[in-house]
């Protein structure tokens, strides 16, 4: 009914009402920075209109509701290439650290093989001679000692990948139990018709910073979001998170166990994943590689080494150690002489002979088991060092750049604007300014009524 | 429509982005090189590692080759040495053969042909760091003694080979006994028939053993230009060498090196760049409304 009391009514249900929606713009104004942040919205509707006769009177204005905008398939796609980005950069990070090692080329196995058959070559300009013998010596050493600096340092970083591995799980663990804990908490607001809104954002956030560990498949249930790793791996139902163990196995390396079985092999994605494939594949590869170039060079050296004679006339013994190609070669190479007069140059026994020299010398050239020459062999290694890091600089650059599109199109549907806000501001200002001033009309009107019976008026 | 209305991330990536392009133009540029490492180009950088590899077996055949040079060439200044004993001894012989000697001139020739075989077995006695040069491979013996009024001949008649480049050796000694008592002339064995001759007086045998000295010398010069063309073989290969090198160098500098002129080029196009995104920067940060509500 169109009376004055209604209308103050409905003044101050708009006061209320734009109270309310200046705080959603307060709070959103207040997250503008606030990671994962969704922007949030008054929803203002009519109030259900009263008949009067043939007239229809408008009840005024009710805050309906306060409601996140976000688009969840595009949060879902986030998640994903979240996880590609973060595996794609811990491998980078990783592989950048081991082709360091294969940086330079005047250092190095590579440069030390040519150094060691350098030595030789001197050496057969002057058998008998005592200190190019010994250079020999000291070149094989340093070629020796390369091969257990490399394979020290790719274990080096093996072991930061362990303890890496180790930390992603725990890091895991944590947020699984968060996550959990929002999913009950989000269950019981929605129970009692609330938007959780803030929660869901929490909850949102760690499921990101999660992705960012290893690949997460996200359901959403009745019993809020389901969390699998990429092979259904379960690690949080509803209320529940099942927690990750690491164990380490034979060879020292951290193992990942969810309920009692391994599943190492089947994590593909964020750091944990790229931390597992750069320890688990990249670098054995590289190791075996180098203990094809070490076991093949030892016993190929070896053999020939066999045909000629040292300084004493005495059949030549084993130069290097191990004797055949197999894992482990390049950590156990060692040069077993000492004796400079051991070296075995001579071809028919006298000590100025050069003969096996030559024969020492077509190592070089001889392929090894792998079907190349060492320095092939070498250059396959740097090449395929190369390949690959060049390879992951490439997926990460593009994955950076798709995760900040879409990152971009999520700022762009939740992120919060200032200028809008600020719009927003102004026009919550005027209606409350508006209301506030029907409040006093309906004020001054209604002191005129009670006036129209005064017996003073 | 709404687009993100936080630009500040993209701006951030954006500016390390052309930071990052600046960073590797001045790299490029102050290291002279366009692959830094194997990632920039995997191709590239293997080729480069045998380059390298084939640069310092040159750099070492350089080497050897001084070595066998010096080698050769105390060889064959000590044949040279030997060729004008061995001339002297001739003359002497003439002399001796020719003249009317009386025993005392004759003692004193005969003194002289002694000094000059002592100093041949002197010489063929020569080492070179600690080896004999001409004991073939025996070249820690020396290789000969006189005993009994003849030389013998302790060493070997093995010869050894040097490589010199890829693919190919180079014969580095002759021994001993084929420069000094070769068939087709032995010095040591003429000269201890002169000095017979001389002892004995007779001139028949003095001229007999001074023709024969004569096939001996010719013989020895023939053995000497052995280490005379392997001096001009090494000088050859030497050249050789160095214009290997040149050219490995030349392909290093197409495989990994820089155009400097482009990388100049390029780091001022990314210093632009750089520049052009902060100035772009400054500018998208600073609006908002609040800045026009007053």
């Amino acid at each position: 009914m169109g009376t004055l009391t209604s209308s103050l009514l409905m003044a101050a249900q708009s006061l209320l009402a734009e109270q309310g929606a200046l705080n959603v713009t307060s709070n959103n104004i207040s997250n503008v920075n606030t990671p994962g942040y969704s922007r949030e919205v008054p929803v203002f509707s009519e109030q259900t209109p009263v008949h009067e006769g043939n007239l229809l009177f408008g009840q005024g204005v009710a805050l309906q509701s306060i409601d996140s905008i976000r688009d969840r398939l595009l949060e879902l796609r986030i998640l994903d290439e979240q996880q590609q980005n973060s595996n794609a950069q811990t491998q980078l990070g990783y592989l950048n650290q081991v082709q360091a090692l294969f940086s330079n080329t005047s250092q190095g196995i590579g440069s030390d093989i040519t150094a060691f058959f350098n030595s030789l070559n001197q050496l057969s300009t002057n058998p008998t001679s005592v200190p190019l013998r010994q250079a020999v010596l000291t070149a094989a050493n340093n070629l020796a000692n390369d091969f257990h600096n490399t394979v020290d340092q790719l274990s080096s970083i093996q072991s930061n990948l362990n303890q890496s591995v180790v930390e992603s799980v725990n890091g895991i663990n944590g947020l699984t139990a968060q996550i959990a804990q929002l999913n009950t908490q989000v269950g019981q607001m929605k129970s009692l018709g609330k938007d959780a809104g803030a929660l869901e954002d929490q909850r949102n956030q760690l499921i990101n910073q999660l992705s960012q560990l290893t690949d997460v498949h996200v359901i959403n249930t009745e019993q809020g979001v389901t969390l699998t790793t990429g092979n259904g791996t379960a690690l949080v139902v509803g209320g529940q998170a099942f927690a990750l163990q690491t164990t380490p196995n034979s060879s020292g390396n951290q193992e990942v166990i969810a309920q009692g079985k391994d599943i190492t092999s089947t994590l593909t994605g964020g750091h944990l994943g790229g931390a597992i494939l750069v320890r688990d594949q990249t670098i054995p590869d590289v190791m075996s590689q180098l203990d094809n170039l070490a076991g093949g060079l030892a016993s190929n050296f070896n053999a020939a080494h066999h045909q000629g004679f040292d300084l004493n006339g005495n059949t030549g013994g084993d130069f290097f150690a191990p004797s055949a190609p197999g894992a482990g070669a390049a950590k156990n190479f060692a040069v077993l002489i000492t004796d400079p007069a051991a070296i075995a140059a001579s071809s028919d026994g006298s000590p100025g002979s050069n003969g096996n020299i030559a024969n020492l010398l077509a190592v070089q050239n001889q392929n090894l088991p792998s079907g190349k020459t060492p320095a092939d062999a070498y250059a396959g290694l740097i090449s395929d060092v190369g390949n690959t890091t060049a390879q992951m600089q490439a997926e990460s650059a593009a994955s950076t750049l798709s995760l900040q599109q879409l990152q971009d199109q999520r700022q762009a549907i939740s992120g919060v604007s200032v200028d809008e806000e600020a719009t927003n501001l102004i026009r919550y200002q005027h209606a409350f300014d508006a209301a506030a001033r029907v409040i006093t009309t309906v004020d001054i009107m209604t002191q005129t009524v009670i006036a129209m019976g005064s017996p003073t008026g | 429509m709404r687009v993100n209305p936080n630009p500040t991330n993209d701006v951030i990536a954006a500016l390390e982005l052309t930071q990052q392009q600046e960073q590797i133009a001045l790299q490029e540029i102050s290291t002279g090189k366009r692959v830094n490492q194997p990632s920039d180009d995997p191709a590239a950088a293997a080729l480069y590692a045998g380059n390298v590899a084939a640069e310092s077996r040159i750099d070492q055949y350089l080497q050897s080759v001084g070595s066998l040079q010096a080698l050769n060439q105390t060889a064959d200044s000590a044949l040279s040495s030997v060729v004008a004993a061995l001339n002297q001894a001739i003359s002497l012989g003439t002399q001796a053969a020719n003249g009317d000697m009386n025993p005392d001139n004759l003692q004193q020739i005969l003194q002289s042909v002694q000094g000059v075989l002592n100093q041949v077995v002197q010489l063929a006695n020569t080492s070179f760091q600690g080896s004999y040069i001409f004991a073939g491979t025996a070249t820690t013996t020396q290789p000969f003694s006189v005993n009994n009024g003849g030389v013998t001949y302790n060493g070997n008649s093995g010869v050894n080979n040097a490589a010199i480049a890829d693919g190919r050796t180079i014969q580095v000694n002759l021994s001993g006994n084929q420069i000094f008592q070769n068939s087709g002339g032995d010095v040591f064995g003429t000269l201890q028939q002169l000095v017979t001759g001389l002892q004995n007086g007779d001139k028949t045998a003095i001229a007999t053993a001074t023709t024969a000295l004569g096939t001996a010398l010719q013989q020895l010069s023939v053995q000497r230009s052995f280490y005379g063309s392997n001096l001009n073989q090494l000088t050859g290969d030497q050249n050789e060498l160095n214009q290997q090198k040149l050219n490995l160098q030349t392909q290093d500098n197409k495989l990994v090196g820089i155009d400097l002129s482009v990388a100049a080029t390029d780091l001022s196009q990314a210093q632009l760049a750089h520049q052009a995104a902060l100035a772009a920067s400054a500018r998208v940060l600073q609006p908002s409304l609040l800045d026009y509500l007053k």
